[in-house]
Order: C-alpha cells, then sequence, then structure tokens
C-alpha cells in the first residue's frame, strides 16, 4: 500500500492543486469532517463550504473549497470544488472587504432569501479570512 | 485615362476591404485565445467528473441491494427515447466560413433522421434561431449575444430545466448539436448525448473489479446532486467549445480573405502599371513621330 495519496483539487475555472500528501481533511456537507489517510476506503460525497488541510513532508496546508464533490480511493483524494483557492490565491483585503459588505447587507435584508444570500457570503468571507491567517508549518 | 482611374478606385476599395477583414482577424484572435484558454482549464475538471460519476455508477450497478433513485435511473437504465430536447449552438454573427453551415447541416440530419419527437428545442445564436424559423420549428427559448462570463448561468438554467423536465417524465434525453473544437483551423459539428450518459464498456468492467465506494450520505442522495452538477458542467463545456471554435472558424475566414484581399491588390496594381506604362509608350512614340516629321 503506498504511504502517501494524490491530492487533486479541481474548480470549473482551473485546476487548483495536485500533488502527493499523507494526510487530507476536509469539511463535508452533511456529516462534518473527513479525514484521510492512505489506504481509506473508496468513498464519495458533497463537499461543504471550509478549509481543507493536508500534510505534505510534515507542514500543514490550507486550501478553502466551496461547495462539489469529493472521491476518495486508497490513494487518491479528489475534490471536484465549485470553487477553491490555495493560501497564495487569497486576497485578504478583498475578503475582509467583502465581509464588511457582507455585514451590511445582513443588516439591510429584508426577505429570508436575502438574509440567507448574505449569510452565504459572510460566511466564504470568513472562511476565507480564517484561511489567510492559518500559519502553514509545523506545530499544528 | 478612364481605365486607370477605374482600377485605381477597385484597388483603393479592396484595400478598405482588407483593413476591414485584417481588423476583425485580430479581434478574433484575442477573442479565441479567452474561449480557448476557459476551455483549457475546465477540460480537467469535466474529465474528471466523467470519472467520478463513472467510477459511481458502476458501483451502483454492480451492487443489487441499491434501489437506484429517480435520479439514477438517467444514468443506469435509460428509458425508450420517444421525447427529446434538443440544444442548438450556432453563433450570431457570420462571416465565419462554413462554421454555421456545418452545424446547421449537422441539425437537418439529425433532425429528419432522428426517431423521437423533439419536444423542446433551445437554439442558442441567431443562425440557429433563424434555421429554427426556416425549418419551421418552435424555439423554446432563443440565446442571443451570450457573453462568455454569463455562460455559467445559461448553463445552470438549461441543465435545472432539463433534469426537473426528466423527472416529470416529459424528456427522456438531452442532446446538444455544437462544434467541437479540434484546433483553431478546424472544427467538427458533433451531436452529443448529455443523458442518458453512455458508458463505456471498457470502464464498466474496469470499476467492477475495484472495491466498491461508500457513499455519504447514501447512494441517491450523492447521485441527485451529481447529475444536475454533471449536466451542467457537460453544457458548459459545449457552449465554450462552440464559442472557441466560432473564433477560430472567423480568425481563419478572416485570414483568407485579407491575404485573398492581398493577392488582389498585387493583381490590380500591376494591371495598373501596365496601363500607365501603356500610356506613356504611347506618348512618347507620339512625341517622337511629330519631332521626326
Amino acid at each position: 500500500m503506498s504511504q502517501t495519496i494524490k491530492l487533486e483539487v479541481v474548480t470549473p475555472e482551473r485546476p487548483v492543486f495536485s500533488a502527493e500528501v499523507s494526510e487530507v481533511q476536509f469539511p463535508t456537507a452533511s456529516r462534518g469532517y473527513y479525514g484521510v489517510l492512505p489506504g481509506h476506503t473508496p468513498l464519495m460525497t458533497e463537499v461543504g463550504d471550509g478549509l481543507l488541510y493536508y500534510i505534505q513532508d510534515g507542514q500543514k496546508h490550507w486550501i478553502t473549497v466551496f461547495g462539489g464533490f469529493a472521491e476518495v480511493g486508497p490513494d487518491r483524494v479528489t475534490i471536484l470544488a465549485r470553487e477553491s483557492e490555495t493560501m497564495d490565491m487569497i486576497d485578504l483585503e478583498r475578503a475582509e472587504a467583502s465581509r464588511q459588505r457582507a455585514l451590511k447587507l445582513l443588516k439591510e435584508a429584508i426577505t429570508e432569501h436575502d438574509l440567507e444570500n448574505a449569510q452565504a457570503k459572510l460566511n466564504a468571507s470568513l472562511i476565507r479570512i480564517q484561511a489567510a491567517g492559518h500559519p502553514s508549518g509545523h506545530g499544528f | 485615362m478612364a481605365g486607370l482611374q477605374d482600377i485605381r478606385r477597385r484597388i483603393r476599395s479592396v484595400k478598405n476591404t482588407q483593413q476591414v477583414t485584417k481588423a476583425m482577424k485580430m479581434i478574433s484572435a484575442v477573442k479565441l485565445r479567452k474561449s480557448q484558454e476557459r476551455l483549457v482549464a475546465l477540460r480537467p475538471y469535466a474529465s474528471k467528473m466523467m470519472e467520478v460519476v463513472r467510477r459511481v455508477v458502476g458501483r451502483i450497478k454492480g451492487d443489487a441491494e441499491i434501489q437506484p433513485g429517480p435520479a439514477a435511473q438517467a444514468f443506469l437504465s435509460p428509458r425508450e427515447e420517444k421525447r427529446i430536447r434538443v440544444i442548438l449552438v450556432a453563433s450570431d454573427k457570420g462571416l465565419c466560413g462554413g462554421f454555421n453551415a456545418n452545424v446547421l447541416k449537422a441539425a437537418n440530419a439529425f433532425v429528419s433522421e432522428c426517431p423521437s419527437e423533439i419536444v423542446h428545442l433551445d437554439v442558442v445564436g441567431k443562425r440557429a434561431a433563424e434555421w429554427a424559423r426556416k425549418r419551421k420549428l418552435t424555439a423554446a427559448k432563443e440565446y442571443h449575444n451570450l457573453p462568455l462570463a454569463g455562460l455559467q448561468s445559461v448553463v445552470t438554467e438549461i441543465s435545472e430545466g432539463a433534469t426537473a423536465q426528466y423527472h416529470a417524465d416529459q424528456i427522456d434525453a438531452l442532446y446538444v448539436i455544437y462544434n467541437y473544437f479540434n484546433s483553431p483551423m478546424s472544427q467538427t459539428p458533433t451531436v452529443f448525448r448529455v443523458f442518458p450518459m453512455e458508458m463505456d464498456r471498457r470502464a464498466e468492467g474496469r470499476d467492477a473489479i475495484e472495491v466498491s465506494h461508500l457513499l455519504e450520505p447514501d447512494p441517491n442522495s450523492v447521485l441527485e446532486t451529481l447529475l444536475p452538477r454533471f449536466v451542467e458542467t457537460e453544457l458548459l463545456r459545449n457552449l465554450l467549445e462552440s464559442s472557441a471554435s466560432e473564433h477560430g472558424a472567423r480568425m481563419a475566414a478572416m485570414d483568407k480573405a485579407s491575404s485573398n484581399a492581398g493577392d488582389m491588390i498585387a493583381r490590380l496594381t500591376l494591371t495598373m502599371n501596365k496601363i500607365r506604362q501603356a500610356s506613356i509608350t504611347n506618348q512618347i512614340i507620339e512625341i517622337v513621330s511629330g519631332a521626326n516629321a
């Protein structure tokens, strides 16, 4: 059995990430977080919004994922995300601005639909800010 | 001399035309690059999506205990095709060689040969809409002047509509007729069935050997969400292929036109010089013979 997993994250806009890693954890839509080690049983599930982390050479790295599907095999994890960014793709200023906008929208929201929209936007911006705040490296 | 004037005028007009075709070629090249970039970026996603769907379907097929839900039916056991929905993708503008003619020819062949009834027709592009009117087919919806950024919302709309129609037992299959993008210089008109999915026998055999997948939370809800996403991705890919093809075809056509104009200018200039030379020679002869006399 191989000691690494091939993690692939792709979105409709671009392939985001592809490398051999030793551990992956990703958010699912209905069952919280899934941690995957090499030799995991084949699995297929819907991905939620949140932070994915993988460990490569003992270092922890983070990737944001928003919706989509994950397919897990003994030696691979394939994430088909609706949207996804690695750390260096995130623009903290933009995320902060979008958080402010979302907060404003949330206050002004009248209908249920507006409220949900604003909430989703706020969530997304918070995930990005949180991601940018995570130092990658040892000591996790 | 009248002949000389005429030729000069013609050269000027051909030059103007050449400028226009050259500009159009440049514009198409830029647009082609944009479409192609998006297409190239989408392809890995689309092929992964296809792979995942194949695996899940292979898994469900191999397991008799799982009762496939209505969404899964579309993948697993296709109904007899009686009513189909067709999406015809052409362009808004002409001047792109055989791009529209080829895809409309393919559409003609498809419509006259297909045994099932077309209950729902969507057309993308004015040329496709004109074709539908000529064939006396009523298009349910016409999409014109689609910007590249707006494709996603159109795709979502069509995909949601089509899957809903499938569930409601209104259609049995979804087809797309479009130009497949081989390279900037070559396109192939293609008729593609989005669903029910055509399963590759070889892929099925391979998947059967693999350990079966756990499907969380349960197989049906996974498929239920997977199917619309899959249809969406395939449609988006088809529209992008068509868009890239269009700009490629236009670029090729305009390149041809520019070089033809160049040839024409060269030919006309030659004739013009000949006539001018002839008139000069004539005048000299007149003067010389006058001096001699």
